[in-house]
């Protein structure tokens, strides 16, 4: 019996299927991500599960009790959400407080147990701050801390990191991860970004138009893709069609390919696929060429290692496919 | 930005400020001369139409009607409209588009024509109001209903008040503990904005005033229009001390909601 797990759950709005028969759970201490581009109804399944969205039917069974009768005040599950959400009329020290005081917890358990949440966040020296005084990291780890104060069986996580600049965005993700996993909670969390959902994540359960595409560890999801929308949405995979992928490996597939672009080997002209290179653009560690063979055009990654090994638009070049790495999707 | 364009602006913003501002000071400058006719600067001052007016009981008696009529009719609005609006915008967001043009009718129908449309519904029936200040309160709160309504809107929509009240009830909040705690002190600025926009209006309202209430109940507004035969010193003195009265009000309003920041 796991942790959480989660029944057959329906919701649609009007006559929009926002998502049908979600079946999924999470162990207890796991990081579990819904991944998945905007619309495909994973924030609705979080809102749901936190109680502030009715289901039209199915089953959220937290430590074997059904929490769909429940009001979110008795579910237990603290949130985060993309926009902090936090109460701009109190100081930090307050914002934190809110939970226990609605728990009516004595005044020194409440004084101790702020301090903890706020010296776990890091923000001991910003209690008595207003919001509006704070950054927008430090606003999430506020949130942050708000939410776990009360000891929540469950935390989700709507897309904190959204709203906040590349580098703090790094930071909170690791801490957010040190965190739960110094307290071994039970952890949704919600994003369309996969990096943050492969670089977080114990397991990740991908979704596209209100159904599960695939869900499985991070590794998984990277390397096998179930089917090419899967494939598209993680990495820069090339999908090629059964056509194409029988032009260069001289096999026949039934179906489409998808091939990493980092799987990909480019080696002098004249050995391996004959190829031409189009384009290429520089990511930082990684370059990544576009090149022509066959009428085929395909994504290439190779590390940054020096000067020397870049090549220029339209010089021919070899490539070597290794077949292990192709993998054919639905 | 060169010397030429600075003092461009400046003369612009100064030329502005003279225009809103001469009628006022020579008003003021009138209130107090003794005697201000066939010269150009005043003959001398004096503080004897201030004195006159302030001693006046009938002055007295107006102030304080304007003064209730204004805050009843406000205090109204806002008990009426804080939870109404709450409710809209948490439980029916949808209805927002048709409270918008509600909200607007008030203006829609010039006070003249609706004055009379009052005046038919209430003069006898089940609620004969006219004459009593209880129906310039009624109108009054539907006059102040769009200032209070646009304003406090903002107001919501910046505070993201659906995230607040998830976050809140999430916490172990029941509703309406949460729109109590949460909510309400993060519409303090909306409602502050929203008090001194319809009170600056309301307490210069004159048309339906005179229309529906008229001396049976004088207000400021009535009580200056009653006064307009007399001494042109006296009436300049009463509108420096309208003037007076709103700006002072205008202060303390500013002071009390800076004051909890």
């Amino acid at each position: 019996m796991s942790y959480l797990s989660v029944k057959q759950l329906n919701k649609h709005y009007g006559a929009t299927q926002i998502f049908e028969n979600i079946d999924f759970s999470a162990d207890e201490g796991e990081f579990v991500t819904l991944l998945g581009p905007s619309g495909c109804g994973k924030s609705t399944l979080l809102r749901c599960l936190a109680g502030l969205t009715p289901v039209d039917s199915g089953q959220i069974l937290l430590q074997g009790v059904d929490l769909v009768p429940l009001s979110p005040q008795q579910r237990g599950i603290g949130m985060v959400f993309q926009s902090y959400a936090l109460f701009p009329n109190m100081s930090v020290n307050d914002n934190v407080a809110f939970g226990l005081k609605m728990q009516k917890q004595s005044a020194s358990e409440i004084l101790r147990r702020v301090n903890d949440a706020l010296a776990l966040v890091e923000l001991n020296e910003f209690a008595h701050r207003y919001p509006h005084q704070l950054s927008g990291g430090q606003c999430q780890r506020v949130a942050l801390a708000r939410s776990l104060v009360t000891r929540p069986r469950l935390l989700l996580l709507d897309e904190p990191l959204s709203a906040l600049d590349a580098r703090i965005r790094k930071h909170l993700r690791d801490q957010i991860r040190r965190i739960q996993q110094e307290l071994r909670l039970t952890a949704i969390f919600v994003t369309h970004d996969q990096e943050e959902a492969l670089t977080l994540s114990d397991r990740v359960v991908l979704m596209n138009k209100g159904k599960i595409v695939q869900n499985s560890s991070a590794e998984m999801l990277y390397t096998q893709p179930v089917d090419a929308f899967a494939a598209g949405f993680i990495g820069s995979y090339n999908v090629l069609d059964a056509r194409e992928a029988g032009i260069l490996t001289g096999r026949t597939w039934r179906g489409q390919v998808a091939i990493r672009p980092e799987s990909i080997v480019l080696v002098p002209a004249g050995e391996g696929i004959d190829a031409l290179i189009v384009s290429h653009s520089l990511l930082g560690n990684v370059i990544r060429y576009r090149v022509r063979t066959q009428g085929v055009e395909l994504l290439v990654d190779v590390l940054n290692r020096s000067v020397g090994d870049l090549h220029p638009n339209g010089v021919p070049i070899g490539l070597q496919l290794d077949i292990s790495t192709l993998c054919e999707v639905a | 930005m060169s010397r030429s364009e600075n003092l461009y602006h400046h003369s612009v913003v100064t030329l502005l400020l003279i225009i809103l501002l001469l009628p006022l000071a020579a008003t003021l400058v009138y209130a107090f001369s003794s005697q201000w006719g066939s010269t150009i600067l005043p003959e001398g001052f004096t503080l004897k139409w201030m004195a006159q007016l302030w001693q006046d009981p009938r002055f007295l008696v107006a102030l304080g009607h304007s003064l209730l009529i204004c805050f009843a009719a406000l205090l109204l609005a806002l008990v009426l409209v804080l939870p109404l609006m709450f409710v809209i915008a948490y439980y029916f967001p949808q209805l927002d588009s048709v409270m918008n043009v509600l909200i607007l009718l008030p203006f829609a129908v010039p006070p003249v024509v609706s004055s009379v449309g009052l005046l038919q519904l209430y003069s006898d029936g089940p609620l004969a109001l006219t004459g009593t200040p209880w129906i310039l309160i009624g109108c009054y709160f539907t006059i102040a209903l769009p200032f209070i309504y646009r304003a406090i809107t903002n107001n919501m929509q910046a505070i993201h008040l659906r995230d607040l009240m998830d976050a809140a009830q999430l916490l172990g909040a029941s509703t309406w503990r949460a729109a109590w705690l949460v909510v309400l002190p993060n519409l303090r600025k909306g409602c502050t904005i929203a008090i001194l926009l319809s009170f600056s209006f309301l307490i210069g309202e004159f048309v339906f005033a005179n229309l529906l209430v008229g001396n049976r109940f004088e207000t400021l507004q009535v009580y200056l229009y009653n006064s307009r035969n007399g001494s042109g010193h006296f009436t300049s003195a009463l509108v420096i001390s309208y003037f007076f009265v709103v700006l002072l009000l205008t202060l303390v309003a500013n002071a009390v909601s800076r004051d909890k920041e």
